[in-house]
């Protein structure tokens, strides 16, 4: 019986395993929406982390110098095994490229179904024809490939088409990072004043109820004297404040308690946002978005 | 405005400037319909006639691409004259078949996809014959042409896709209730898509 249990635990983990290294276009992870600087989807950890920072630093040049946005995916498995019906299905998805340029790019390469696409957006097929992909895939990719060295083969890729795209002056490169930068920091300006301005009032507004005199309706209250007790116990200070009306010499007295934590603790949460702030304007975790590029079809694939 | 009119004319002829001006606020608010939805219309229909546009330069790119490529197998391939002829003969025939969408009666439609679908089929052929010659496959030439011509028709299948979409909304927007009024009245028809084609979208068979 037991044995029995252990073999379809097995099998049952072999087939999740199996399972969950298919992927559709939908439940294919995509870094970069949460990290804009990662281009490669690399689920399987097919390629080595080296190289997975390479493509991305090249990929990365690239949408910056010349607005070219590109998705790298190396799986296992596709459903299906069409590299290039799933490629189709992650440009309608995601919209990658710009929606001025529409120079979006999607390279995929899916070991296990031993094929590979490079699918290139309608602001492309000029920068890289079919016959160039196709040229790049025979020169750079196949070779590598047919030796099982996915790293050198995705390096050798990316490499050449960089240079295709660095050739091509007429796309421009993205602002988007700055943009975004600045854009925040406007933001971020317009709270900090906002806020400031409600501090003001508020400080303001609490002066003023405090200079109302209840019995002649005038706001001529002023502190003539003022102590404080303390309650070490509870961590209390109260003051005892004492106003006059200058008008008609109508005397009230105010009583408020200040916690004695509370000041460390307004330090803190200052501190918290501060660091908060600094946190966020890194660039490292801010995540990246598609522009809304359309493709048309182009590009190349093949099989090894 | 109110103590003007009030002043200067009767109650009877407040009658009438009232009955007057709710006619002319019907109008001009059937003529603003009427417009808005006309507009719609035309937008439509010019999407559809650029998305036909679209279809037709990719199959034109296609039919450029063909002589390049029968030159390039012929060179590697000269006894498969039977094949490569039949290549040349569909596309002489789908060119001379232009067909305006905006006029178009389905029939011309399926006539012109019937003649794209025999070029398809031809090159389909073409190319399954040329897998036993292996030194045209190992032929960049040949190698890079053939990714032209199967991203030609990965370009074709979209764009015809976007057509039929455009097709879709303009039909959708003809036929609803109350643009079907303005659009008889205008005479705005039906448009025809593109059926999926029973023979020529099958892989041709290889025989060996």
């Amino acid at each position: 019986m037991k044995r029995v249990l252990l073999i379809l635990l097995t099998w049952f983990v072999a087939v999740s395993t199996l399972m969950a290294a298919i992927y559709t276009p939908d439940n294919l992870p995509i870094p970069y929406l949460q990290d804009k600087t990662q281009y490669v989807s690399n689920p399987d950890g097919i390629l080595s982390q080296t190289t997975v920072d390479s493509l991305n630093l090249w990929l990365g040049q690239m949408e910056t110098g010349h607005g070219v946005q590109t998705v790298l995916a190396v799986v296992e498995r596709i459903e299906g095994g069409e590299t290039y019906d799933f490629c189709m299905a992650l440009a309608h998805k995601y919209a990658i490229g710009s929606k001025e340029q529409n120079t979006g790019l999607i390279i995929l390469l899916s070991t296990g179904d031993r094929a590979y696409y490079i699918l290139t957006g309608r602001g492309l097929e000029g920068t890289l024809p079919d016959a160039i992909c196709k040229r790049i895939e025979n020169h750079q990719m196949l070779p590598s490939l047919r030796e099982g060295d996915w790293d050198e083969a995705m390096l050798n890729t990316v490499r050449a088409i960089k240079a295709y795209i660095d050739g091509d002056d007429s796309l421009v490169g993205s602002s988007d990072f700055d943009n975004d930068d600045a854009t925040a920091l406007f933001w971020f300006c317009i709270a900090m004043l906002l806020g400031l301005i409600l501090i003001g009032v508020g400080i303001w507004w609490d002066h003023r109820m405090k200079s109302y005199c209840p019995s002649c309706h005038q706001y001529k209250m002023k502190k003539i004297s003022s102590y404080t007790t303390k309650n070490k116990r509870l961590g209390i200070r109260t003051h005892h404040d004492t106003y006059r009306c200058s008008n008609c010499y109508f005397t009230k007295e105010l009583h408020w308690d200040e916690d004695l934590h509370s000041g460390s603790g307004a330090a803190a949460a200052g501190g918290a946002l501060g660091g908060s702030f600094f946190g966020g304007g890194g660039r490292s975790f801010s995540g990246g978005s598609f522009g809304g590029g359309s493709f048309g079809g182009g590009g190349a694939g093949g099989r090894f | 405005m109110k103590t003007l009119s009030s002043k200067a004319i009767t109650p009877s002829q407040q009658g009438r400037v009232r009955g007057g001006s709710l006619l002319l606020l019907l109008v001009m608010l059937s003529f603003s319909l009427t417009s808005c939805t006309y507009n719609k219309l035309v937008e439509q229909e010019e999407t559809v006639q650029q998305k036909w546009a679209d279809v037709q330069t990719q199959y034109q790119r296609r039919a450029d691409l063909i002589p390049n490529l029968v030159n390039t197998v012929k060179g590697y391939a000269a006894h498969e004259s039977e094949t490569l002829e039949a290549v040349i003969a569909a596309r002489s025939k789908a060119t001379q078949i232009t067909i305006d969408p905006t006029k178009a009666t389905p029939e011309q439609i399926a006539a012109f996809q019937a003649a794209q679908g025999e070029v398809s089929q031809a090159l389909g052929r073409l190319l399954a014959v040329s897998e036993n010659y292996p030194d045209l496959k190992a032929n960049e030439q040949f190698s890079e042409l053939q990714a032209q011509l199967e991203g030609t028709e990965n370009r074709i299948a979209e764009s015809r896709r976007l057509y039929n979409e455009a097709v879709q909304t303009y039909n959708v927007s003809v036929r609803k209730f109350p643009n079907n009024i303005w659009a008889m009245i205008f005479g705005f028809e039906k448009k025809t898509m593109f059926a999926a084609e029973a023979g020529a979208e099958k892989a041709p068979e290889v025989q060996f």
